[in-house]
């Protein structure tokens, strides 16, 4: 039981520094274009900004797709779900146990491309000229993320009947 | 007729994961994954992953975060709360009275948040109490602000342009700039609907407001005049070339938060839950495109754009046919999809199509987002009418049945949009390029 809730804990932690990285990265997605702006305006070049802008892109994204997921944020078609009423909990199972084996199959190829940038040294086409098996290592981490917690939800319908995933908002509501 | 069989296994598919209730990015993905192995030898994972870091750390993509993180901002200050008493006395005096703050107040904030579903909540959550007290006959207080609060995907800044942009790789600038006038132009078109029924119906108009001075006016408005400033540097650095649109996505953000700092409202725990609600906004958009990416490519070898776009051109349909045969097609699919899910799992199958009928897609991302609005008020899939429900817990046909005259309007909208197609293309035709 002890050994549980560890893991419990251990992977709501996980998924919440998921999101703050993925926080992080947004926030250095608007450093990065405040500096390129100002450079242009006094007259110098920042190189390779737009290819940084765009490895915090995909960092904003990638790390927080498993927390975007707990808190209920990706959205999906419930018309069928609540349709099912009572018998919905094989509709649930039915929706992760596909999204399981789709994100592992995701993670795989996401791992296996960086193994292949880092043999071959890619290196980025524009200016920033950096090895791409560096951004690409947080599409690794990310869709590794992403399929524990669909496998992690998967299991908990089945051992407590219900999914971990909060209210399913198109919007966090504010305080309203 | 192997090839025929191929498709309808690969569409039954589509039907199945999208239905059944798997996440839509996930299912675009596995739809895209069953196509690859139907049609092509190619390895499907590789090319799938090619795609999509290509897609996902995209340039473009990046003004999309920011525009979500300007509205999240703006959200959470106490831009609601000022919005109606600063609108309030300039409206009083037009016919139908403070029913066209509804739509003013939807417009403005349309031009700070990407999303319609937040123009809602903050214009609702103020405008909704006041007009009741006043006496406004509820039908009219909900319809209008269902109707007007749809502008929010039209008038710039636009997630759902942000992502037609990203998709057919179009300028985003240009999309803004054209999304302009026809937002304002429907805007006017409800608040001449607001005007007529309160000449038709003389008697469920309220009493008018008590008179104010105009030193009196601007006093009320001080609040709003920071965010009106906020909004022309945004589209104004945009319009003049000044600035990419990621560029005015960040001057939005800094603006936005030194907006809430001088309103005494940017607390840390503001700033973070901003900052959280954006990154989850964000995610979710990225999740869908990254698997619409990989959909797009799939569905390049299925044949299937290829196939209808030359069967439509053997159809000989006039392009304004085909573009009314669209709205039809759209507005049911928007009856089980969200907008933006709508506007990513056509575009591979559309674009070509359109291309083909030489419709300018400027003008058809206009066109879209009008159609795409009209489903989010329509049920039994339109979320501005679930946050209608949650915000004046009425039951969801009362509040559809209150927005049907404002579904109308749109529909004269496209009409409008289809005989005088430069409201959207004469502006982004006569912008300046950004200089580097």
């Amino acid at each position: 039981m002890v050994a549980k809730n560890m893991l419990r804990r251990a992977l709501d932690r996980m998924y919440a520094i998921g999101g703050a990285l993925g926080a992080l990265s947004l926030i250095a997605i608007l450093v990065i274009i405040v500096m390129q702006m100002v450079a242009r305006w006094i007259g110098t070049t920042f190189p390779g900004a737009t290819n940084y802008a765009g490895y915090c892109m995909a960092a904003a994204s990638f790390f927080s797709f498993a927390y975007a997921l707990n808190n209920g944020a990706h959205i999906r078609v419930t018309l069928f779900l609540t349709k099912m009423g009572k018998y919905r909990v094989i509709g649930e199972l039915w929706c992760f146990g596909i999204a399981s084996v789709l994100s592992v199959w995701f993670a795989f190829y996401a791992i296996k491309a960086i193994r292949i940038s880092y043999k071959f040294n890619d290196i980025s086409q524009g200016q920033d000229a950096l090895p791409l098996w560096i951004p690409q290592i947080v599409m690794g981490i990310g869709t590794v993320m992403l399929a524990i917690a669909f496998i992690d939800n998967f299991f908990r319908i089945i051992l407590h009947g219900t999914h971990g995933i909060k209210a399913e908002l198109l919007e966090d509501g504010g305080e309203a | 007729m192997e090839e025929f069989q191929l498709t309808a296994i690969f569409l039954f598919v589509l039907f199945v994961l999208l239905g059944s209730g798997v996440w839509v990015g996930l299912a675009l993905l596995g739809v895209a994954f069953v196509g690859m192995e139907l049609f092509t030898t190619r390895p499907a994972g590789d090319a799938m992953i090619t795609t999509i870091w290509s897609t996902s750390s995209s340039w473009t993509l990046t003004a999309l975060p920011l525009f979500i993180w300007m509205g999240e901002i703006l959200y959470r200050t106490r831009l609601s709360e000022d919005m109606f008493r600063g609108l309030a006395p300039w409206m009083a005096k037009l016919p139908g009275g403070l029913l066209h703050s509804n739509i003013v107040g939807c417009t403005l904030f349309a031009a700070v948040s990407g999303s319609s579903a937040a123009t809602l909540t903050t214009v609702g959550k103020m405008s909704i109490p006041e007009l009741r007290k006043r006496g406004y006959p509820e039908n009219m207080v909900i319809g209008t602000l269902a109707g007007a609060a749809t502008l929010g995907l039209m008038i710039p800044p636009s997630l759902t342009l942000i992502v037609y942009g990203v998709s057919i790789n179009e300028s985003i600038t240009k999309l803004f700039m054209a999304g302009i006038i026809p937002g304002l132009v429907l805007a006017s078109m409800f608040m001449l609907y607001i005007a007529a029924w309160s000449f038709i119906k003389k008697d469920e108009v309220p009493p008018p407001e008590p008179k104010m001075t105009f030193v009196e006016k601007i006093k009320e408005s001080r609040f709003l005049i920071p965010v009106i400033l906020l909004v022309m540097l945004v589209i104004g650095s945009m319009y003049f070339g000044l600035a990419t649109a990621t560029e005015a996505a960040a001057f939005g953000v800094v603006g936005a938060l030194a907006l809430a700092a001088g309103q005494g409202s940017l607390s840390l725990d503001t700033f973070i839950k901003s900052l959280m609600g954006a990154t989850r906004t964000s995610a979710m958009i990225a999740f869908i495109l990254a698997g619409a990416a990989f959909l797009s490519l799939s569905m390049g070898f299925t044949g299937l754009p290829r196939t209808l776009a030359a069967w439509i051109d053997s159809l000989q349909l006039t392009p304004t046919v085909l573009i009314l045969a669209l709205m039809v097609f759209y507005i049911v699919l928007g009856c089980f999809l969200d907008g933006i899910s709508s506007v990513v799992l056509t575009m591979a199958i559309v674009e070509p199509m359109i291309r083909q009928a030489g419709i300018d897609v400027i003008w058809f991302g206009i066109f879209i987002v009008v159609v795409v609005e009209m489903a989010q008020i329509t049920p039994p899939i339109g979320f501005n009418l679930f946050v209608l429900q949650g915000l004046t817990n009425h039951e969801m046909n009362y509040i559809a049945k209150a927005a049907i005259p404002m579904f109308l309007i749109m529909v004269v909208m496209v009409f409008v949009l289809i005989a005088f197609p430069g409201l959207a293309t004469w502006l982004p035709e006569n912008i300046r390029q950004v200089r580097h």
